[in-house]
Formats: structure tokens, C-alpha cells, sequence
């Protein structure tokens, strides 16, 4: 083998800078110390695995937290195939968080069923590996293989209930659309090799699906038909990750039948995920803007209107919450929109990511606990009489919903209010009164969720004739784990949406 | 940058504290309660007036007791900035004494689980110390927020008939109000080059250099219609009489009393001195929408048979006025706007609660199944005769009513005589429901329902526990009457060092 | 008439058309997943061919990958396909409507 290649060998070799990426290969050696730990360990024992699953994830991400908060490099390592840098660092945080609330969220959800359960938080951690690796690609090979690994890995999430025809079924749906939306993807990235490699161009490079490289050759021909196809199929194919008009009709089956921890999940991190990647894709296809930001623009006000209006009708708590998902979708958007003109929007997505998974978790954390034997069955009127059911979950439900509605003084409301500032920033006027309108619309729903938790059969002293006719609901009980994971949330969403204190210098981009 | 602890945080803190307190004390039983969240709506108020007091309108900026803390976003241009001015003031009493009102009315009433009820006043309270308290609009937005979320679920859980449809409908529209402020505040932030929400820094980069006519269009607009559904502004007040007539009667007071002011508190405050240009750009659309609500709104509350319904509609009907004496941009038309939104303010929470009672011994809202309630009830009757009065601000016995609209006149006479003309015939329309509904309710013979009603409960006057917070409403709206000068003297301080208010003023003043 | 690049390409753009609308079209779950085996297909031609044609190896080596990828894919997808056939006796689309509004 001629030296030269083995010198740049070595080179590449030299930036494998192994220490940079430990919190994924933690996340994988904990998936396989809970495989050994299932041979292992008598039968009677297994019930303890989740819980070290979840414990080490805390203590991992207490580690990263106190020890590690904004990364120990940034630029890129690894030949070029991740870059590291505070963004990806508050999104691994980001990750590990979702992760333990949804290893949480399992727990619950299983207690009362037959099922081998150790693979799923297995799985869940190495899921959560993969987006956090997907956060920081820098490169279209990275990027896939993280994306396919974590994609791959939800199929077999969404279709864990295998004695629930709606599980499986919700999986197969998964499955077709996960693998279409990666095959648009995966030609979108050949067709931006094949312009950005052709050596008759100018700045074409070699190692094409690099995104620095792909950037420059970008900015000599700005206006490659080929690439614009490419980079078109490219964000289609994420559009469907991130659920966006009109690559959003999987959500409401999927969302319905999956067991309510791979929801969150889904709901949470792989949405967080795409949205990182759809971050990295806009600044590295930052030349053809005059083309992506009218398109992006579109799906941003469709999405919001869709989500929204398709909420209003459903009953199924799972679809809503989903569909409302959808509409989030559709803000942050705006927010990476705004992120081209305004630098400081990045790290105001990254807040409103955060604001959605403490609201959407307090949320989930309550379905989980509402008695029933599958909650893909869970309708608006499975909410009734929260509040003397069990007033905690009551509150938590009220904080959550508040959040996700973005109401003052809860961390949801920062967020929506961040991205409007940047909205009229970067003077995207329309897209800023869609939002509005979609706010509105979407207090529709929320409070109806409200009214059906805590309104319906709550009645004042004088007319109390129709409260008696309604058969009373359930109670639902709480571990004291339970309790702390869900306070946790809320309280999160509280302190947040009051005093944002250190985070203070982080959103201003300084 | 954090400033020492004021007493305007305590005014806030405590009945947001005293709100948990009441939640936790739900499980000591009934007496616990009422102790807890009647020291956390009484606390604020001697803070309050202990602020009115000491109030020195001498300071430079015409704001005292001013703190500043970096909440965490001071970098992207907001920080909790507190403090007082002459039109923040009274309205930050007058907030004070009717929570307190509230407060008190609610402790004693048979609301189903008390303890989450004063909960939820008790976070409306602490909410509305501190839209008031605010320099930074930001926080001003925030508080008001944090009042109105507490009102839904007043209205939605404890509410009397169509609760439901009442607490969605206030909910969107004052959502949808809200949005349109917060879009118009935004605007502001931008569009200023201040990069900033705190009112001082906002007012001196505008001062330096004004918008440009489409940007201060549309950003006036914005703000317009956006407080302008939350004073519900005639078209867009139908939420109003609805969510009025649902609500239990301490939402209601607080609500209609006080968080209502925001909206108006806002144009003065904010939109006016920071868009001078955006009145004269919508001055046509200010005045006949308020004529609107003087008029037709006046006209559809003399055809209410409801008692609830027909105060709500009146309430409505009365802001119009207040938004006469803003497009007037005089100082003394806005400082009757002012003290007409304080007098309104304890008029109309007095007035619910009266209802309320009057609903307790009647078993009904309908005023033609009353009537005759005088000869049981006397001292019910002279407080609310008292209330009405004072309501339809009759120029007699030292009501702070009669001063603000005195004031309004006056200026819209400097302004636009024949505004005047049309809104004075608001004068008669009121005088005509007020003096039928209090003829229908304690006068004349008792109708066939009422002494059905009288069968099963016997009708008692007033007991202290009900007169204790009328009469606290009562003295303090006298006390205004008596010696306006006590608020007005800050008030017309402060106007007059507004630009925008005092040139008007002098340009009104030379020209007739 | 030689082949080209621009032949290559053509073919793989058809490829991936074909299996395209053979997911949207077709009724049999097996039937849509040779589909989407045959659009990853598709796109490994594609990288294949522009990796030959303007020098450079990354294109090459992505192919692994996609191979990799695709056949995890099938054995999970496979998976879910056979469990669902034990519960309901069919893969066909239409009958698979159990969710819904």
C-alpha cells in the first residue's frame, strides 16, 4: 500500500478523539451490561434491571451536568464525521433526559404484562446513543448510520406490545414509512454526492458527503440543479422524521398505537433529532436559501395549520397529543427559519425542545398511570374527575398541558415567546401570524383536555344532578419513584417558564 | 445587576406563598384556610397603602420603590424591573383593596373545596400586584398571564349555568387578545432598536427616534386590538357579559374589577407614550368603536332582565368611556380615564358581590322574579343603591365615579364636541337600567316567586361577614370622591411628564 | 451507443421511481417492502456509479453501509410482518385499519 494513503490514514486516525464521544459508548456497554445482566442474574432478580438501567443513565448524565456542561472540544474529530460543540452537548444532555423518563415511563407501562422486558431499555439506550451521534454528524455516512441505527431501533419500539394487533400495527406502519422517509433521504444524499463530487465542477471534493466540503462546492455553484433536487429529497426525508406537513400521516396511527413510553420517545427524541439535523443541514445549505427558506417556510405554516386544526376533532389522547406534536413541530420551524438570520435562535430551539420535554413528559407520565389495560385505548373521557382521582397527577396533567399550550408562567410560554421574538427578527411576518392563529386554535384543544380532566364532573354545590349519573373513575395509584420522576418534570417546567438564571448567557448566544 | 429586595416583591410573593399555603392548610380544615388566605390577601393591601402613602412623586423618572433583577434573561433584553408611577399607583391599590374584597367575600362563601378556590384567587392576586408593579413590559405581559390562566378555571370549575361554553369562549378570545398585545410588544422590542422590554430604556430610544408611519401603524394596531379584546372593546366584547354572568362572584370582581384595566393600563401606559403617532393613525377607529360600546352596548344592557348579565353589559358599556378619554391624549382626559378605571374598578367588584348576595336570599338572577327586597333586606338595599349610583357616576355624594368621568367630558369638549354629545346620552341610558334594576329588585311588591322562594328560606339582611368587604369598597370609593387630589396629584405629575400627553394638552388648551 | 454515466443514473432514478410508487401502490405488505428494498437499491447503484465516474472512494464505502443498513432492516421489518400475520391471518393494507379516528 503506498505510504501516502497510509500517512492520511494516520492523520484521520489521529483526530479519533475516543474521550470525545464516552457518553455514547457508556449508553452502549450499559445495553449490553443489561443483556449479561439478564443471563446472569436469577429470574426472580429481573425486575431490578430497569432500575439500573435508569440508574445508570442518572448518573451519567449528573456526570456530564456537573463535570461536563458544555463539552470537552469542540470542532470536528473523527476524519470529519462528527463535529462537537456546545449545541451538540446540550442536546446529548437533552437526549440522556428523554432517555430516563422514557426508561421511567416503560417501567410503568409493563407492570401489569407479560413480556420480556429487559431488550426494550436495551434498546432505548441504544437508541439514544444513536440520536445524540445523529445530533453531532458532520458528515452524510454518520448521519445515515446513526439515523438507520435509531430508526431501526424504534421499529422495534413502536411494535413492543406484540399481543396488541394495534402495536403491531402501529410498528408496520412505523416500519413502511421509517424506511421510505430514509430511502428519500438516502437518494437525496446520492444525488448531492454525484453534483458535489464531479471533478468538472468548481470546488467539488473528493469526500463529497462531508459537510464543510459540501457547503463550499454549494457556494461555487448555487445554483447545481442537481444538488437543489438532492437537497430537496434530503429535507423531505427529515421532514418526515420531525413529522412535518405534508410527511405528518404517519403520526396519528403510529403515535395511537405505539406503547406509551415509545410515544414519548418518539414524540421527544426523535423529534428533538431531527430538528438537530435539520439545524447542521440549513447552515450547510445555507448557499441555496433563496430555494430553502420559501420551502421551509411552507411546510412551517401548513404544519402549525394542520396540526392544529386536525387536533380539534380527536377524542384519543395519544392521536391529540400527536397531532399537537405536530404543531410544535411546526414552531420550531419558524424557529430554525429565524436561526439563518438570527444566531442566537439556535439556542432558542434548543429551550423550546427542552420546554416540550418536560411538558410532554409530565403529560405522558400521566397516561401511564391512568388505568388501562393498553393505553392506545385511552380517550379524553378516561381524564374524567382527575382532580379528587388523584390530585397530584391532576396538577401534573395541568402543568404539562399548560406547557405544551404555552402558558405563562410555564417554561412552554418562554419558548413560544422566544421564537416570535426571532420570528420578527429575521421579519418572517406571515409565518409569525400563523403562530398566532395556531396558539389560539390550539387553546381549543388544550383546555378541552382541562375541561375533560377537571371541569366535566366537578360541579358547584347547586346543580349537581348530571355529576351523580357519570360512573365513577378508577384511581390511579403512584410509586414513590413515580412521584419524584413526575415532580421533576413539573418542576422543571415551573422553575423554567419563572427564572431561566444561568441559562440566561446561553440563550443569548454569548 | 440585582437591586435590594422591595416592598413590591413582597406584594407580589405573598400571595403567590400564601396561595400554597392555602392548599396545604386545606387538610387543617375550614377555620385554617380562611385564616391563611385571608392574612394573604390582606398583607398586600396594608403593603399597598403603606405605598400610597409614602409614595414620593419626586423621584427622577416619576418612578418609586424601583428594583431590578436579572431573572436570567437581562441578555435578551428582560429583567424583573419594578416599580411604581403616578398612573401605576392607585391602580396598584385599587388591585389591592378589591382582592382583599374578594378575598374576604370568598373565604366566607360555601364554595365546593374551598382551599383550591382561594388557591386560584389567591394566584389572580399575586398576578395582578404585579402587572401593575411592572417597568418591564415583558413582566407586565407575564403577570397578566399569570392572573388570567387562574379566571378560566374559576369559571370553568366553579362557575354558575353554561360554565363550560363561558370559561372556552374567554379563553379563546383572551388568548387571542393576549397574542395580538404580545405581537404588538414584540414589535415594539424590535422595531425600537432597543433590543429591550424594560418601558424606560423603550421610551428614551423612541424618543430618540420614532418609528416609521407603517411600523407605528401596525404595531398600534396591534396593540389596539389586542388590549382592545381584552377591555372588550365593542365588537369584540361578547366574551364579557357571558363569562360575567358565569363566573362565581370573586372571579368576576377580580376579573372585571381589576385584570380588565390591563388592557387600558396598557395604552396609557405603553402604547400611547411609546407610538405617539399610532392614536392619531386610529383615532377614527378609537372613537366610533368606543361610541359603539356607549351606545349599542348601553342600549343592549337596558334589555337585560338578568341581574349578572345586565352589570356585566354595563361594565362594558363603561369602558368605553375610558377609551373616549384616551383618544382625547389630554392629560386631564386621561387622568379621568384613570381614575374612572379605579372607581369603575371598585364600583363594579362591589356591584358583583351585591348580586351574588342578592342571588343567595332570591334563589334567582331574574330581576322580574324579585322585587320588594328592600323591606327584608335594608342595609343590602343602601349598599347597593349605593353601588348603582355610583356606578352611573352621579355628580352627588363624593363618588370617585363622577370625578373621572367629569374629567373624560371635559376633555373630549377640548377635543371633539360632538363626541361628547354622543356620549353623553350614555349618561341617560345608564341613569334609566340603574335606577329600573334597583326599582325592580328592592322596590315594589314582591313577586309570586320570590314568596315561593321565601317559603323555603327565610331572607335575612346582610350579616357582617358580607358587609365587612362592602364596606371596605364603599369607604375607599368615598375616600376618592372625597379628596381626589390624593391620587390625582401623582397622576396629572406623571401625565404631564409624558411629551405626548402634555403637548396635546397645551395644543387642545390654546386653540379653544 | 455507450453507457455512460448519465445511463447509470437513469436507470437508478427509475429504479428508485419504480419502488416509489410501489409503496404508495400496492396492496401486499411483502410486496411494498420489496419496494423499498428495491429504492435503497436504487440509491447504492447511484452511489456506485458517480463513485466510478468523478474518482474518489467515499461513494464506494457508503454502499457498505447501505447494505448493512438495509439488511437490518429486513430482519426487524420481517419480524413484524410475520407477528402481525400470527394475530390478524393477513398482510394485506386494506384489512390492516384497526387504527383510526
Amino acid at each position: 500500500m503506498p505510504t501516502d494513503t497510509l500517512n492520511s490514514l494516520g492523520e484521520i486516525a489521529a483526530t479519533n478523539t475516543w474521550g470525545a464521544i464516552y457518553p455514547e459508548m457508556i449508553l452502549g456497554c450499559l445495553a449490553l451490561f443489561l443483556l449479561v445482566l439478564e443471563v446472569v442474574l436469577p429470574k426472580f432478580a429481573h425486575g431490578a434491571i430497569p432500575r439500573i438501567a435508569i440508574l445508570g443513565q442518572i448518573l451519567l448524565l449528573g456526570y456530564i451536568v456537573v463535570f461536563d456542561p458544555s463539552g470537552c472540544c469542540n470542532g470536528v474529530a473523527f476524519g470529519g464525521m462528527i463535529e462537537l460543540s456546545g449545541t451538540g452537548q446540550a442536546l446529548r444532555i437533552f437526549f440522556l433526559l428523554a432517555s430516563i423518563f422514557v426508561s421511567y415511563l416503560a417501567m410503568v407501562s409493563f407492570e401489569n404484562k407479560t413480556l420480556a422486558r429487559v431488550e426494550y431499555f436495551a434498546i432505548t439506550l441504544v437508541v439514544t446513543g444513536a440520536l445524540s451521534l445523529m445530533a453531532m454528524a458532520n458528515h452524510f455516512v454518520m448521519l445515515f448510520v446513526a439515523l438507520e441505527t435509531a430508526t431501526v431501533g424504534f421499529y422495534v419500539l413502536v411494535s413492543y406490545f406484540r399481543q396488541n394487533v394495534l402495536s403491531l400495527e402501529a410498528g408496520l406502519k412505523y416500519l413502511i414509512m421509517g424506511a421510505l422517509s430514509s430511502a428519500i433521504l438516502l437518494f437525496g444524499i446520492v444525488l448531492l454526492y454525484g453534483a458535489a463530487s464531479n471533478p468538472a465542477l468548481a470546488g467539488s471534493s473528493e469526500d463529497a458527503m462531508n459537510f464543510q466540503n459540501l457547503r463550499a462546492f454549494l457556494e461555487a455553484n448555487p445554483t447545481d440543479s442537481l444538488a437543489i433536487i438532492g437537497m430537496l429529497l434530503v429535507i423531505s426525508g427529515v421532514a418526515f422524521k420531525i413529522g412535518a406537513f405534508p410527511f405528518q400521516i404517519w403520526i396519528p396511527d403510529v403515535y395511537q398505537g405505539a406503547p406509551v413510553s415509545t410515544t414519548a420517545f418518539l414524540a421527544v427524541s426523535s423529534k428533538a433529532a431531527g430538528f438537530a439535523v435539520l439545524l447542521t443541514l440549513v447552515k450547510t445549505f445555507a448557499p441555496l436559501s433563496s430555494v430553502l427558506v420559501p420551502v421551509l417556510t411552507g411546510i412551517a405554516a401548513l404544519t402549525i395549520l394542520f396540526g392544529n386544526f386536525a387536533a380539534l376533532t380527536q377524542r384519543n389522547l395519544k392521536r391529540l397529543i400527536g397531532l399537537s406534536g405536530v404543531s410544535h413541530a411546526g414552531f420550531l420551524l419558524i424557529g430554525v427559519i429565524a436561526a439563518q438570520a438570527v444566531p442566537q435562535a439556535t439556542n432558542w430551539v434548543l429551550f423550546y425542545l427542552f420546554a416540550y420535554l418536560l411538558g410532554s413528559m409530565a403529560v405522558f407520565a400521566v397516561f401511564a398511570h391512568l388505568p388501562k389495560v393498553w393505553d392506545s385505548d385511552l380517550e379524553l373521557d378516561d381524564l374524567g374527575d382527575m382532580a379528587k382521582r388523584n390530585g397530584f397527577l391532576g396538577i401534573a396533567l395541568a402543568i404539562g398541558i399548560g406547557s405544551l399550550a404555552g402558558i405563562p408562567p410555564l417554561a412552554g410560554f418562554i419558548g413560544k415567546f422566544l421564537i416570535f421574538v426571532a420570528a420578527f427578527k429575521a421579519e418572517l411576518y406571515v409565518l409569525l401570524g400563523v403562530g398566532i392563529v395556531g396558539v389560539v386554535i390550539s387553546i381549543y384543544y388544550y383546555f378541552g383536555v382541562i375541561k375533560a380532566a377537571f371541569f366535566e364532573v366537578w360541579r358547584f354545590t347547586d346543580e349537581d344532578e348530571e355529576a351523580e349519573a357519570a360512573p365513577a373513575l378508577p384511581g390511579a395509584t403512584l410509586t414513590g419513584l413515580g412521584k419524584l420522576t413526575i415532580v421533576v418534570a413539573i418542576a422543571g417546567s415551573v422553575v423554567l417558564g419563572f427564572f431561566q438564571g444561568p441559562l440566561g448567557s446561553w440563550l443569548s448566544g454569548q | 445587576m440585582n437591586d435590594s429586595v422591595s416592598l413590591l416583591h413582597f406584594a407580589i410573593a405573598i400571595p403567590l406563598l400564601a396561595a400554597f399555603a392555602t392548599l396545604w392548610a386545606g387538610k387543617l380544615g375550614r377555620p385554617a384556610v380562611q385564616i391563611v388566605s385571608v392574612t394573604g390577601f390582606a398583607l398586600p393591601t396594608l403593603l399597598a397603602i403603606f405605598a400610597w402613602v409614602s409614595y414620593n412623586p419626586e423621584v427622577a423618572g416619576g418612578y418609586d420603590f424601583v428594583t431590578r433583577h436579572n431573572t436570567g434573561l437581562e441578555a435578551v433584553g428582560i429583567s424583573l424591573h419594578l416599580g411604581l408611577n403616578g398612573v401605576a399607583l392607585p391602580l396598584f391599590v385599587m388591585a389591592a383593596v378589591v382582592g382583599l374584597a374578594a378575598g374576604l367575600y370568598a373565604a366566607q362563601s360555601k364554595a365546593e373545596n374551598l382551599s383550591r378556590y382561594l388557591f386560584c384567587l389567591l394566584v389572580m392576586q399575586s398576578g395582578l400586584m404585579g402587572v401593575f408593579a411592572s417597568i418591564d413590559v415583558f413582566f407586565f405581559y407575564f403577570f397578566h398571564e399569570l392572573a388570567l390562566i387562574p379566571t378560566f378555571v374559576m369559571v370553568g370549575v366553579w362557575g354558575g349555568r353554561e360554565r363550560s361554553y363561558a370559561a372556552m369562549k374567554m379563553t379563546i378570545y383572551l388568548t387571542l387578545g393576549a397574542m395580538l398585545s404580545l405581537a404588538g410588544l414584540i414589535a415594539l422590542y424590535v422595531k425600537s432598536g432597543a433590543e429591550s422590554f424594560d418601558l424606560i430604556t423603550l421610551k428614551a430610544h423612541l424618543a430618540a427616534a420614532p418609528l416609521s408611519d407603517t411600523v407605528s401603524t401596525y404595531a398600534f394596531g396591534l396593540l389596539l386590538f389586542g388590549f382592545g379584546i381584552l377591555v372588550s372593546l365593542w365588537p369584540l366584547h361578547t366574551w364579557a357579559p357571558l363569562g360575567y354572568g358565569a363566573a362565581p362572584s370573586s372571579a368576576a370582581m377580580l376579573h372585571a374589577g381589576v385584570l380588565k384595566k390591563f388592557g387600558l393600563y396598557g395604552l396609557i401606559q405603553i402604547a400611547v407614550p411609546l407610538i405617539p403617532g399610532g392614536v392619531g393613525q386610529w383615532e377614527g377607529w378609537i372613537i366610533w368603536l368606543a361610541l359603539g360600546n356607549v351606545v349599542i352596548v348601553g342600549l343592549v344592557t337596558m334589555a337585560q332582565r338578568d341581574l349578572k348579565q345586565m352589570l356585566g353589559y354595563s361594565s362594558v358599556m363603561h369602558m368605553g368611556y375610558a377609551f373616549l378619554g384616551i383618544a382625547a391624549m389630554s392629560v386631564i382626559g386621561v387622568s379621568g380615564a384613570v381614575i374612572m378605571m379605579v372607581a369603575h374598578g371598585l364600583t363594579v367588584a362591589l356591584l358583583f358581590m351585591l348580586s351574588t348576595m342578592i342571588h343567595h336570599r332570591t334563589q334567582t338572577f331574574e330581576m322580574e322574579e324579585m322585587g320588594g327586597l328592600s323591606k327584608k333586606a335594608p342595609v343590602l338595599s343602601a349598599f347597593f343603591v349605593c353601588g348603582m349610583m355610583a356606578s352611573i357616576a352621579l355628580p352627588g355624594p363624593g363618588l370617585a365615579n363622577f370625578w373621572g368621568e367629569f374629567g373624560i367630558f371635559v376633555s373630549l369638549w377640548q377635543f371633539k364636541p360632538w363626541v361628547l354629545c354622543v356620549a353623553a346620552t350614555g349618561i341617560i341610558i345608564s341613569a334609566i337600567y340603574a335606577l329600573r334594576a334597583i326599582a325592580r329588585v328592592f322596590f315594589g311588591t314582591e313577586s309570586e316567586d320570590f314568596q315561593e322562594v321565601q317559603k323555603e328560606h327565610t331572607v335575612i339582611d346582610m350579616t357582617w361577614a358580607e358587609r365587612v368587604p362592602a364596606l371596605i369598597l364603599i369607604i375607599v370609593l368615598f375616600f376618592i370622591g372625597f379628596f381626589p387630589k390624593t391620587i390625582s396629584s401623582s397622576l396629572n405629575d406623571a401625565l404631564e411628564s409624558e411629551p405626548v400627553y402634555a403637548t396635546t394638552e397645551a395644543e387642545q388648551g390654546g386653540s379653544h | 451507443m455507450t453507457v455512460g454515466l448519465e445511463q447509470y443514473i437513469a436507470v437508478s432514478a427509475a429504479l428508485f421511481a419504480i419502488g416509489f410508487f410501489g409503496v404508495l401502490r400496492r396492496k401486499n405488505t411483502l410486496v411494498i417492502y420489496m419496494c423499498l428494498e428495491l429504492m435503497l437499491n436504487a440509491c447504492n447503484l447511484g452511489l456506485i456509479a458517480f463513485s466510478r465516474y468523478h474518482g474518489g472512494m467515499s461513494g464506494s464505502v457508503f454502499v457498505f453501509f447501505t447494505i448493512t443498513v438495509a439488511a437490518a432492516e429486513v430482519a426487524v421489518g420481517l419480524a413484524i410482518i410475520v407477528a402481525l400475520f400470527r394475530k390478524r391471518q393477513t398482510v394485506q393494507v386494506p384489512d390492516l385499519n384497526a387504527l383510526k379516528n
